[in-house]
């Protein structure tokens, strides 16, 4: 998928041309792209004066990054030991079951990614399901993929 | 306005004061990210609407305000209406119209929407009555829940950086030090090292350049409570830090924060522009010689950047490896240089110590572990939400008394405290007092203050397994005894969890835990064994009754149980719809039939069903 | 100078100097994995942990990597206790798991009485047992073609986008330093593959054999002042015309002494 180079330029230059703006960087560019493109990376790589290989390693190590096109609608299941004990694994796998997507997936029209993350800090609304940012509390197992599909 | 001296910041507060108590009635809705989550914003603004239409006489627009986190998250979106304290709980759009109505009019009080004591049945009005609040003693969350976060000038009207020009006009940065050491403090994110003694050390390093990082990234699953405080009082861990600036003598500071923390970066860039626009942060802070600058610094989410070397290296950019700490970060830390690294619990805290003095804060909690702590209740808990005691008090005051027990009738089995580091503790200790040494002597810690309470329908081996997959999949892989260790030793527990392990599985898992507690670079590694380690200590016959018995106590172990339909069934379909596997058939008000052969047991048809028809042997 | 102790004998040593030397100087075998001389250490493989006390820690100990342990006065070292031996024991048996096909590996593990695992075999683990030693060295270089990628027990070593890494110059340094032989290479027809990369190599201008990849040469004339020509000849070559004019010169004195 080729992208706007001006555009990633644009966001690389926010941040100070150092290698200590690396992390920085690919937040916001994965903010913008909701995934971080092969060409982006390269551009970070020359401009911030960091490895190509190093930028991978930063890429690939932090859970906030994406190498892959996510989906319009990003579903995040939390897993953390709230959401688990409250049986976040039987949302998990009703959502795997009625989307057809295993954990880290997208779906082949780019409508949905589901994603499993370990504690989003909302404890006390367990078990939580996140869509695009948009917090649900309390979900019920039976009652998840309604709200995932939901407008 | 520049505030550049102690005598322009108290004139500034006495008008803030005059604005934030200048409604005598007022409505406060919380938007803290619980109630957020159940529509509050959507509340805050019906009441601006309908304020501003019915022209109330001692109520208008500016009498509604909100607030961030009140901490009890289980009855969000909460309505506060002062100044009579009337607590309402679960305030939905359409209830607005009538508390304009009843109460801001009629002076009513609208039972329906009040809490309901647990022990009494009663409804309580006034929140400071309902027990937990009445047993709570807020210093690290002195201000959420009373403030804007948004505003600086509701901070300075409740007394926000007084501390700050306390120290810097009438004290020296020993003086600081000295002070803080005095209180006892200890740091809040996790094993409770002294603060007062980081701060020395860091002070007397010789360096050209020291810095100050805030560690905002709450790893630990079943901890919120630094989310909590930075989105709802951001200000009190600035004026912390820049507190801890000029005691070790810092210029530069760096929050590190979660990404998947949105409003709380949000919060705290609101709130460094504010206090730097006031001369409060920045060059020559309150008129005086200390120059000190604070950047948010987002994490890139990575459990493992809790530990102090691998944040330092996430601040500067880089993969979050740790290193071996035999040159500690507080001599060399960020950029090699000394490095002061406290939780954003710690560092709300010191304002207080500051303004108050070593000895009223030593006064509180217990010899060894002064002042106050704030848990995270969550799990199987009725009152889930943020709770801050005197260190001190019993497991049993804090999980019954205030958090209101186990809900649904079912048995209290364990509390897990301290995250994955942490460990799990069986009713036995319930009775133990919460401090920093008596935890990590029952083989838990502290953490930072997360409580995920268990019942009776937990497999504590199925947590120990949970906990090492968690950790398997956050270890950085650097070291051989956390990446290859943690991953044998979740293998191993996942065999116990399906009946196959022997007893010499077992034996072989406690050898292989203590190599990785020992033999680990890091952290994460060497505490990786706590969940198993403490389960096994305190529920050895849940283990064995895996391994001899091929039998889950807990009923959640899907290889060791079956579900069946009992009489009970209605035939009301709900566990048909929710089937994964589609292996339950039947028709509308007949009851249904489950096939065992095709079940895989998974329990989504225990959890929906209504009328506890499901049965697990 | 520092003055410590190691297993009961009074050793000095200069003030900071990495306490594995130390040892090893002493004669003392104790095992690492991930140590090299031509690179900084990093403490992954934890084989060379030591115990530690000293006078006044009153009893109290502690397991330090001695690779990355500055020696200091009044240190006293245990390296061989049964505990560090259980705990190396261990750890090999993690590798077992992980690299059952690593000769290296085995013939470590064999040294603990280990001739298999009592773990599960990893069913994607190849012979590589993370040590860093390639990346290292690559860094060292200034090339940093390769990295580790991802994190926890899915970490590998690979180049940008697991595709063939743009900056490696063909130079087999990795090959070279890894010590399970895990990185494959092979020179074949004047070219050298590497990391499914192909290099060009020069060859010798008077036997024809291939030198080094044309890049790495580019890359020495740069950065190590190495002069143009050096790569023409083949070193053996060199040495054989070396042999040649020192023989002539040789004939000569002969001639002047006679």
């Amino acid at each position: 998928m080729a992208h706007d180079l001006a555009k990633i330029q644009e966001i690389i230059n926010r941040s100070p041309q150092s290698p200590g703006s690396l992390i920085a960087v690919l937040q916001d560019i994965q903010r913008e792209f909701h995934y971080l493109p092969c060409e982006a990376l390269e551009a970070t790589a020359s401009s911030l004066n960091v490895p190509l290989s190093k930028v991978f390693s930063v890429s690939t190590f932090y859970n906030a990054f994406s190498l892959n096109p996510r989906g319009e609608r990003i579903i995040r299941i939390c897993q953390g030991t709230a959401c688990h004990i409250k049986g976040a694994d039987l949302i998990q796998e009703q959502l795997v079951a009625g989307l057809g997507l295993k954990p880290g997936e997208t779906s082949p029209d780019m409508k949905y990614t589901l994603e499993v993350v370990n504690c989003l800090g909302v404890c006390a609304m367990a078990p939580v399901v996140v869509v695009n940012d948009k917090i649900h509390g309390g979900v019920r197992c039976d009652k998840a993929l309604k709200l995932v599909k939901k407008d | 306005m520049r505030i550049d001296s102690i005598e322009k910041l108290d004139k500034w507060r006495k008008e803030c004061r005059r604005t934030f108590e200048a409604p005598k009635r007022k409505v406060i809705v919380c938007l803290g990210e619980g109630c957020l989550a159940n529509g509050s914003e959507e509340v805050f603004n019906e009441f601006k609407k309908l304020v501003a239409e019915k022209k109330i006489p001692d109520v208008t627009v500016e009498s509604v305000a909100k607030t961030g986190c009140h901490g009890f998250c289980a009855l969000g979106p909460l309505v506060i209406i002062e100044p009579d304290g009337t607590f309402y709980t679960k305030v939905s759009k359409g209830d607005v119209a009538k508390i304009v109505d009843k109460t801001l009019i009629g002076h009513e009080i609208i039972d329906k929407l009040l809490y309901t004591d647990a022990k009494t049945a009663e409804k309580v009005a006034n929140y400071e009555k309902i027990p937990f609040y009445a047993r709570q003693q807020r210093i690290s969350l002195r201000h959420c829940g009373t403030i804007d976060p948004h505003k600086i000038t509701d901070y300075i009207a409740v007394g926000g950086y007084a501390a700050l020009g306390k120290a810097l006009t009438t004290m020296t940065p020993q003086q600081v030090i000295d002070e803080i050491t005095k209180s006892g403090l200890r740091g809040r994110g996790g094993a409770g090292f002294p603060t007062g003694k980081k701060w020395a050390t860091c002070a007397k390093a010789p360096a050209d350049v020291h810095y100050v990082i805030c560690n905002g990234d709450e790893g630990d699953p079943g901890a919120f409570s630094d989310r909590t405080t930075m989105g709802s009082d951001p200000h009190s861990v600035l004026e912390g830090m820049i507190i801890c600036a000029y005691a070790v003598g810092s210029h530069q500071g760096y929050i590190y924060v979660r990404e998947e923390y949105p409003l709380a970066v949000v919060t705290l860039q609101k709130a460094i522009d504010e206090a730097k626009q006031h001369g409060l942060l920045g060059e020559h802070i309150l008129g005086t010689e200390l120059s000190f600058d604070i950047k948010i610094s987002r994490g890139g989410g990575a459990f493992v950047c809790g530990e102090s070397s691998a944040l330092m290296r996430s601040v500067a950019g880089e993969v979050g490896e740790p290193r071996a700490k035999y040159i500690r970060s507080v001599i060399k830390g960020l950029h090699d240089q000394p490095t002061v690294l406290n939780n954003v619990e710690t560092y709300a805290t010191v304002p207080a110590i500051v303004e108050r003095g070593a000895d009223w804060f030593a006064g509180i909690g217990t010899k060894k572990s002064t002042g106050t702590k704030v848990f995270s209740l969550a799990g199987k808990i009725k009152n889930t939400g943020l709770v801050e005691v005197p260190m001190g008090i019993t497991l049993r005051e804090i999980i019954f008394d205030i958090g209101g027990g186990v809900p649904d009738g079912r048995k209290f089995k364990a509390v897990q405290t301290g995250g994955p580091s942490g460990g799990c503790l069986p009713e036995g200790k319930i009775d133990l007092p919460v401090d920093f040494d008596s935890l990590t002597e029952a083989g838990s810690m502290m953490g930072s203050g997360g409580m995920v309470i268990m019942d009776d329908r937990t497999c504590m081996v199925e947590v120990a397994r949970y906990f090492l997959s968690f950790l398997v999949s956050e270890s950085c892989g650097k070291c051989v005894p956390c990446r290859e260790g943690l991953y044998q030793l979740r293998e191993l527990c996942a065999k116990v969890c399906d009946g196959e392990a022997t007893e010499e599985d077992l034996a072989l898992m406690e050898r292989l835990a203590k190599t990785i507690k020992v033999g680990s670079l890091c952290g994460l590694g060497q505490s990786g064994p706590n969940p198993f380690l403490s389960t096994l200590l305190y529920f050895r016959d849940e283990y064995l009754a895996h391994i001899r018995d091929k039998k889950c106590p807990g009923g959640v172990c899907r290889k060791l149980i079956t579900y069946a339909i009992t009489d009970a069934c209605t035939g009301c379909m709900a566990c048909i719809s929710v089937c994964p596997v589609h292996a339950i058939t039947g028709e509308r008000k007949k009851k249904h039939v489950l096939d065992k052969n095709i079940c895989d047991r998974c329990g989504s048809c225990y959890a929906v069903c209504k009328f506890d028809a499901i049965e697990i042997s | 100078m520092v003055q410590m102790t190691i297993n009961g004998k009074v050793v000095k040593a200069p003030d900071g100097e990495m306490l594995l030397t130390v040892i090893r100087r002493q004669g003392i075998d104790v095992p690492a994995l991930c140590d090299h001389a031509a690179v900084e250490p990093c403490g992954s493989c934890r084989m060379c942990l030591v115990e530690i006390t000293r006078e006044d820690w009153n009893g109290w100990k502690k397991y330090v990597t001695s690779c990355l342990y500055p020696s200091e006065n009044g240190l006293i070292v245990s390296t061989h206790t049964p505990e560090l031996q259980e705990i190396r024991r261990n750890i090999m048996d993690l590798y077992l798991a992980r690299c059952p096909g690593s000769e290296l590996v085995q013939k470590m593990a064999e040294e603990y009485g280990l001739t298999r695992t009592s773990y599960k075999t990893i069913p994607e683990g190849d012979n590589c047992i993370m040590c860093y030693a390639c990346t290292r060295i690559c860094e060292v270089l200034g090339r940093n073609a390769i990295s580790a990628v991802h994190r926890g027990h899915a970490k590998v070593i690979s180049g940008p986008f697991d595709d063939p890494p743009p900056d490696c110059i063909g130079c087999l340094s990795c090959a070279n330093i890894c010590p399970t032989d895990v990185i494959e290479w092979h020179d074949q027809d004047g070219t050298r593959a590497i990391w499914g990369r192909t290099f060009d190599l020069i060859s010798c201008r008077q036997c024809g054999k291939g030198i080094i990849t044309r890049d790495f040469a580019e890359y020495l004339k740069e950065k190590r002042q190495i002069p143009a020509d050096y790569f023409e000849i083949c070193d053996d070559c060199k040495r054989v015309e070396l042999a040649r004019k020192m023989g002539g010169l040789v004939d000569l004195a002969k001639e002047v002494a006679s």
